[in-house]
């Protein structure tokens, strides 16, 4: 059409349109800010935070209230950023978090996990099978024990300790070989099951690692031969021990990370009392590794979530549930532990010989101990 | 009439015969029936006579309820319970739906699909449900069909779980009733099939049904694995999620958890005990 | 008495195993293959979608290794690694073992309740509870034995009582074994026979007994001359599938003793689920075992109902 007079309704067009881009591009401007993430650079908090309200979910898995104060974490993570969170199978193990992860590779749903907590046994497999995402959280630096690429960095560990019912235990048991003793008969179990889990594994390596006064050489071995003696005598008790099992009486004398009987004895309120005893020698660690999902539905609200976690204020809240942050040290010499919640604990001398293994020994060790468990210890 | 009578040696034998009808004998309550039913008894209670007694020991030093009152006033509890019951339901009609016309079919004209059909009825007992699971996830969760946000998912994993019972049920059914007789009988009167379906052999059917429906609604309450992994407000996994909390709300909880089932159970024999027994449906006898 | 001679000799007659029945040829509509698929047709698609796709899996994965590539050795290992020989041996004496005594245990509670003379409510009472019991299984189960036999068990606490005694820290005496968890089994083994052999027992007419009576046998005649006869490929049947529940349960398992019993559902498990083992491709070689061991169990269990059918028609 040959030149048109500007009509009023061509002038209300072009203004709409005008208003439309313009807020197109105020909004452009706040989304162009949640692009999909690339590198594993830190990203500043207001960003996420934006960004993450934006995706409104986060989906965790195998976390239990009970297990270092994970209910308060992520009712604290929930409330302030007003996120819904999905929490899958909190009984889940790691292999089992790590098949999460693949059977969900194109599930957009909250059955895709975002982030996991798995033993760091495990990392190797993640890493190699592509299932996480990197990412230096802000606190990376001060973070001991990490992939250096930031694949994966350990959140907290706890050493495994002695938990005695002292209504069946008469005589606390010292170190490992005391548990040995004849007193003792039909007494002592595990935590877990040593084909699936990563707690019993290190139950065994860490009864290993007192027999070989803490050599890594040899202490697979040596664990194995510990617990074909205990089965032998009869104080092994062959069945996975839990709190309900603890109090009934069936494992009055359990072998667990220092953070679970803790968090025991405090449910138990008395009804039991609970001894807690860390051993004199093979003080074995377990720390437990966090990571994000690679094909994670939430990126950023999987990486608040790791902020949160591995600042000053998520790491003190396991110290709450008896775990030992893993920035421990960075933190108790900035001063910042609060007096009670180290209190709480057993006393920093229990764990002056506490082993820290590596990675691949890690590894190595479970897979030795899981191959052989039934062979040495049952002579299947 | 006496020459009806069949040949039976000696008046001796007739008259202790005489006397065995007047008493019929199905009637008389055998000692060994209370013993044996004695025997079941006790090895089925005292396990949770002692499950109840470790509950109650919830405060030092004396015998309480107080575990079970933790439970009662647990809002969880009854959000749990009633999102597991609702989906039972939910289950129940829907497997009915899909086995019993197809049982009817098999039984009255594709009886050379029968042992296809009871293969499939039979594979849900040897598929781990973990593994089930995970293939739902794998084949319904991607795009283009993602179904994993919606409870699809979730009744088809319970109906798969209940189809061995709610089939052998309807099959037993089926066979202790005429089908064929009252099949024709319905037609020869003008019924259509779903009036067939509907107003002759469902309802001849609700006795046997019944067990059906107790085993589907116990296995839905109880199921874990696939409410777990595909994210829902389970009974089960609260139950699991308790036992590793507290000691003595779980001992009280499997407790509550085994009376509701069997009081379901018991309305729903309650509500079908009205139906006709099977005997005198077939009239023709 | 004259009547019920008659009707007993009716009824006689009429329980013989008929064939065809005569009478009017049934009417067959032309479209009758349309409705044969409408019938059975959302049936079997049901079964495509939901169980035939899903665990085609297990047999896809079983011959993978963990890179994916196809491989024999999950099969080969998963029949012949001295791990598994063993847990497939474990397993079939514990299936055995809770198959013949649940059964036999089943089978009389269901005949004290049906057959026995004990007031109806208790039948009711039964039923129901075995609908519930049949389904009591994993952890609340183990509990409830850990509870009851254990080291400090309620039994194992009267027995020290009286006797002074504890079986396991004085005597070395153990549940956590084949036979400890056999006894657990049971739990939901003897209400399952229960629920199946219950309409079974209850197609067993009066009349029969009452026949049997009238050409002079006693209690010990009829069993074994009628009823077991007629039910024997009935108990078979339910037996095996007693066996396959038995062989397939996980949760009990699991719950009461770990992996420290070494039980073929346990061993795929570890290898699907585990923190260490994770090897899918074995755990799916070791369910396809499985699997075919029970398809053998329920084939032979499908072929002795069939044949027990004919009698309780």
């Amino acid at each position: 059409m040959p030149n048109r007079r500007l009509t009023r309704r061509d002038f209300l067009k072009f203004s709409a349109a005008a208003g439309g881009s313009a807020l197109l591009a105020a909004c452009g401007g706040g989304a162009a800010t949640c692009d999909p993430i690339t590198s594993a650079d830190t990203i500043a908090l207001d960003t996420l935070t934006e960004c993450a309200t934006a995706e409104g979910q986060l989906t965790t898995i195998a976390l239990p209230h009970d297990w270092a104060n994970y209910g308060e974490i992520i009712e604290t993570f929930k409330t302030r950023y007003s996120l819904t969170i999905n929490e899958l199978d909190p009984n889940a193990g790691s292999a089992e978090e790590l098949e999460a992860i693949r059977a969900n590779r194109d599930n957009p749903g909250p059955q895709a996990p975002d982030v996991i907590d798995i033993g760091i046994g495990r990392t190797v497999t993640a890493m190699e099978d592509g299932l996480v995402a990197a990412y230096k959280v802000a606190t990376w630096d001060s973070i001991p024990m990490k992939d250096p690429d930031g694949y994966w960095w350990a959140e907290y560990y706890g050493a495994l300790v002695f938990e005695c019912n002292m209504d069946i235990v008469e005589t606390l048991p010292v170190d490992w070989e005391d548990l040995l003793r004849p007193e003792y008969r039909g007494m002592v179990a595990m935590a877990g099951d040593v084909l699936q889990s990563n707690e019993a594994v290190q139950t065994v390596l860490g009864a290993g690692l007192s027999r070989t006064s803490g050599a890594f050489e040899g202490a697979a071995q040596a664990g194995l031969e510990f617990w074909a003696e205990m089965n032998a005598a009869g104080n092994f008790v062959p069945v996975i021990a839990d709190v309900g099992k603890i109090a009934q009486g069936e494992t009055p004398l359990t072998v667990e990370w220092d953070y679970l009987a803790l968090a025991n004895r405090d449910t138990l309120a008395g009804n039991p009392e609970i001894g807690i005893v860390v051993p004199q020698t093979g003080v074995i660690t377990g720390p437990y590794a966090g990571g994000i999902s690679a094909f994670a539905p939430h990126p950023y609200a999987a990486r608040l979530w790791w902020e949160f976690v591995m600042s000053d204020e998520g790491q003190l809240l396991y110290l709450k549930g008896y775990a030992h942050p893993i920035r421990f040290n960075d933190m108790a010499a900035r001063g910042v532990i609060p007096e009670e919640l180290a209190a709480a604990l057993p006393p920093a001398e229990a764990y002056a010989n506490a082993i820290f293994l590596t990675v691949p020994q890690l590894q190595e060790a479970n897979t030795y101990i899981t191959e052989n468990w039934r062979r040495v210890v049952f002579g299947e | 009439m006496r020459g009806d009578l069949p040949q039976i040696a000696g008046t001796a034998d007739i008259s202790r015969v005489a006397r065995r009808l007047r008493r019929p004998s199905s009637r008389r309550a055998s000692p060994w029936a209370w013993f044996w039913l004695a025997l079941g008894m006790l090895y089925f209670f005292v396990p949770l006579v002692a499950t109840l007694e470790f509950s109650m020991r919830a405060v030092r030093g004396r015998y309480t309820f107080v575990a079970f009152q933790h439970i009662l006033s647990d809002p969880d509890f009854y959000r749990n319970f009633g999102f597991s019951l609702m989906w039972a339901v939910i289950t129940m009609v829907i497997s009915l739906l899909l086995v019993v016309p197809t049982a009817y079919w098999v039984h009255l004209r594709l009886r050379r699909l029968r042992p296809v059909v009871e293969f499939i009825t039979l594979m849900p007992f040897v598929i781990p449900a973990v593994v089930l699971v995970f293939g739902y996830i794998r084949l319904y969760g991607s795009r283009p069909l993602v179904l994993t946000g919606s409870p699809v998912l979730l009744v088809a994993g319970y109906i798969v779980l209940s189809l061995p019972y709610m089939y052998r049920s309807v099959d037993a059914g089926l066979r202790a009733i005429d089908v064929r007789t009252l099949t024709e009988a319905a037609q020869s009167l003008g019924a259509g099939w779903p009036t067939i379906l509907r107003q002759v052999i469902f309802p001849n059917l609700r006795v046997a049904l019944l067990s059906g429906t107790f085993l589907t609604l116990a296995i839905v309450v109880g199921e874990f694995t696939f409410a777990s992994l595909l994210v829902w407000p389970a009974f089960a996994p609260y139950m699991e999620d308790l036992g590793n909390k507290k000691a003595y709300e779980a001992a009280a909880l499997a407790l509550i958890s085994f009376g509701l089932t069997w009081a379901s159970i018991g309305i729903i024999q309650w509500l079908g005990r009205g139906a006709p027994g099977q005997t005198q449906v077939t009239g023709a006898h | 008495m004259t009547v019920d001679r008659l009707s007993v000799q009716g009824s006689v007659v009429d329980a013989a195993p008929s064939g065809k029945k005569g009478g009017a040829p049934r009417a067959r509509p032309p479209r009758s293959r349309l409705i044969d698929w409408l019938a059975v047709g959302p049936f079997f698609l049901f079964a495509l979608l939901f169980i035939f796709l899903p665990s085609l899996q297990i047999f896809i994965r079983s011959f993978q290794d963990r890179e994916g590539h196809f491989t024999f050795d999950n099969i080969v290992t998963a029949a012949t690694g001295v791990d598994f020989v063993n847990a497939y041996q474990a397993s079939l004496s514990i299936s055995l073992i809770t198959a013949v005594g649940g059964a036999a245990f089943g089978f009389l509670l269901a005949y004290a309740v049906i057959m026995g003379g004990l007031p109806r409510a208790l039948r009711t009472f039964m039923m129901t509870f075995s609908g519930v019991a049949s389904n009591f299984a994993g952890v609340p189960l183990a509990f409830a034995f850990i509870a009851t036999m254990g080291t400090a068990g309620l039994v194992t606490r009267l027995f020290e009582a009286i006797t002074g005694v504890n079986p396991q820290r004085d005597l070395g005496f153990s549940i956590y074994t084949i036979w400890g968890l056999s006894i657990v089994y049971m739990y939901f083994q003897f209400p399952l026979m229960v629920l199946v052999m219950a309409p079974a027992l209850d197609g067993l007419r009066r009349e029969w007994r009452e026949a049997c009576e009238n050409l002079g046998g006693r209690t010990y005649h009829f069993w074994r001359y009628v009823a077991l006869p007629i039910l024997l490929p009935s108990l078979l049947g339910t037996t095996i599938l007693l066996f396959g529940n038995a062989f397939g349960a996980y949760a009990t398992a699991y719950a009461f003793s770990g992996s420290f019993i070494n039980l073929v559902p346990i061993v795929i498990g570890a290898q699907i689920k585990g923190d260490v083992l994770y090897n899918p491709g074995l755990g799916n070689a070791l369910a396809l075992g499985m699997i075919v061991i029970m398809a053998l169990c329920m084939t032979g269990y499908g072929l002795l109902q069939r044949r027990s059918a004919r009698w309780l028609r």
